[in-house]
């Protein structure tokens, strides 16, 4: 508990830095909403495009004219500001004890590496979560100017809940590469390397039915928006791959941390 | 009772050498010096005490339980210095000691504030504004707050200036009368001279010797140099003197053994200037192993 609020204390200028930029993403988003919203001429601008640029942007799922189908475009970037908080917190909150030697100091207090590990990662999931709370807050709040359909509340809070898990991929993925890779110096530069990496693949799946199946290496695909909403739920294989994902990277990261030599 | 027993304990970094089939044991009470040149391999052997790292081969107890499967147990009475002392940046000083005596079942207050004040700290700067003395005597209150039961030391007078080196001497000395074994790591002879019952010597991360301080100190060598124009070398050539050398700046001269045999015969010459230092630890492998 005492090492879970102390990491929380070390992390709290990063979420609120986070939340900031989550919320100013949110605010300038239905800034340039309001150009589209209820305005058909948009659409027709739209339909000029090839079609390949709009799938890229995600824009061909949506009806970009609606404030739901306006987040459903959204969300795309949501996921992705998300997903790179959580892979930078997960990753830093390991490897930053070896990068600035304070492992010495941590992990010579009676405190087993196991304990260390489970506090860390609560304190990460915790803030994932809040700034998943936050992106939920600030979209809701921000819809309200463009009397939202009634569907939209269950589909942002769907999708939020979807994001939630992307969210934990990637803190899974973070901090699993700080506990496996031998340079603590790097950890941080390889998990956004991952992420981006992940990222690029999902859009490249979208563009060519022919590689349809990298869908399956992505988890941005795996909580597609535009699922969501025409299916009301994300298709259990995502779910499982997910699940699955989580727990094996969680897996090697305890068996890998508790037995490797610390870099000092 | 061995505090400490090390058994053949190697560690090898990829292909690097850490060290090699180490076996030493420390008594309960004792200061036990542990002295080696940079790179022998001390923080190699006090890290895998501690746990900080895995050995390739062998193993180590303190208090008799095996330093790896009951770490974090041990180490509720384990003290430990590092070398370089690091701490969480923007955090000051007084809530780094809080947080670190909060993890042990002991009340530590009492000497936290008693520490403190000894190693004049200011509890309320930040730990990253500290220079690398002040974050050393930090390190020492953070090490000793719980009343350790076990203190190791890794070359811990670096950084600190002569006063303040000489307050934590006595207060090593006054752990230790407490029933505190220290493990005390340093490339200093001197000051292991000065605390330990006992001296392990390792190179190259192999053990070459372990010794009754007594024993060390029969040994102990100065180098002399002295400025005496016109008095032949030769009538310095008495009993304990090795390399003598005689140069355009003066003489120089390693000696062992009663050091008033050697200052009686220096004050008879018409000596202008004379300098008495400790052989270096290089110094002393050269000759130990002559």
């Amino acid at each position: 508990m005492r090492i879970l609020m102390h990491e929380l204390r070390r992390n709290a200028k990063s979420l609120l830095t986070w939340s900031g930029i989550l919320m100013l993403f949110v605010v300038v988003g239905f800034a340039k909403f309001s150009a589209w919203y209820g305005n058909p001429e948009m659409l027709a601008m739209l339909d000029a495009m090839p079609p390949a640029m709009l799938s890229a942007l995600s824009l061909r799922a949506f009806n970009l004219t609606t404030v739901t189908g306006f987040f459903g475009v959204m969300a795309a970037y949501y996921a992705l500001l998300l997903a790179i908080a959580a892979v930078l917190w997960g990753s830093d909150v390991l490897a930053r004890e070896e990068r600035e030697r304070t492992a010495e100091f941590t992990l010579t207090l009676p405190v087993t590496r196991g304990r260390l590990l489970t506090a860390k990662l609560a304190a990460v999931v915790l803030c994932a979560l809040v700034l998943n709370g936050v992106a939920w807050g600030a979209t809701l709040l921000g819809a309200r100017g463009y009397a939202p359909e009634p569907a939209l509340a269950p589909f942002v809070t769907r999708t939020m809940l979807a994001l939630l898990m992307l969210q934990g991929i990637f803190v899974s993925v973070g901090i699993c590469l700080a506990a496996v890779l031998p340079r603590p110096r790097r950890t941080v530069s390889a998990a956004v390397g991952v992420l981006l990496g992940t990222y690029f693949v999902s859009v490249i799946a979208g563009l060519d039915a022919r590689v349809d199946w990298l869908k399956y290496l992505t988890p941005f695909r795996y909580v597609d928006a535009g699922v969501l909403l025409r299916q009301g739920a994300l298709p259990p294989v995502y779910r499982w791959i997910s699940a699955a994902l989580i727990v094996t990277l969680l897996a090697a990261t305890y068996l890998t941390y508790q037995r490797r030599d610390l870099h000092l | 009772m061995n505090v400490i027993q090390v058994e053949h304990l190697t560690k090898f970094y990829g292909q690097a050498r850490g060290i090699l089939d180490l076996s030493f044991d420390v008594h309960e009470g004792e200061v036990f010096g542990f002295i080696g040149p940079n790179g022998a391999g001390k923080s190699t052997t006090i890290r895998l005490l501690l746990s900080l790292i895995y050995p390739t081969s062998g193993s180590a107890t303190i208090f008799g339980r095996d330093c790896i499967a009951h770490g974090a147990e041990l180490r509720q009475d384990i003290g430990y210095l590092p070398s370089e002392v690091f701490y969480y940046e923007g955090m000051r000083v007084g809530d780094l000691l809080h947080y670190a005596a909060s993890f042990y079942r002991r009340d530590c207050r009492q000497r936290l504030r008693e520490l403190s004040e000894l190693m004049e700290l200011d509890l309320s700067r930040r730990v990253d504004d500290l220079s690398y003395g002040n974050r050393k005597k930090v390190g020492i209150v953070q090490g000793l707050l719980h009343s350790p039961r076990l203190i190791i030391l890794d070359e811990p007078t670096a950084g600190l200036d002569p006063l303040m080196q000489r307050t934590f001497f006595d207060l090593i000395r006054q752990e230790n009368q407490r029933g505190a074994t220290v493990f005390f790591s340093s490339h200093i002879l001197s000051e292991v001279q000065r605390l330990c019952s006992r001296v392990a010597i390792i190179k190259e991360g192999r053990l070459i010797d372990l010794q009754d301080i007594r024993t060390l100190q029969r040994d102990n060598y100065k180098k002399i140099h002295l400025v005496a124009p016109g008095v032949d070398p030769e009538r310095l050539q008495v009993e304990g003197v090795t390399g003598l050398q005689a140069g355009a700046d003066g003489l120089t001269l390693n000696f062992r053994g009663d050091i008033n045999r050697l200052t009686g015969l220096i004050a008879s010459l018409p000596v202008s200037d004379l300098t008495i230092e400790d052989l270096s630890l290089e110094e002393i492998f050269m000759h130990y192993y002559q």
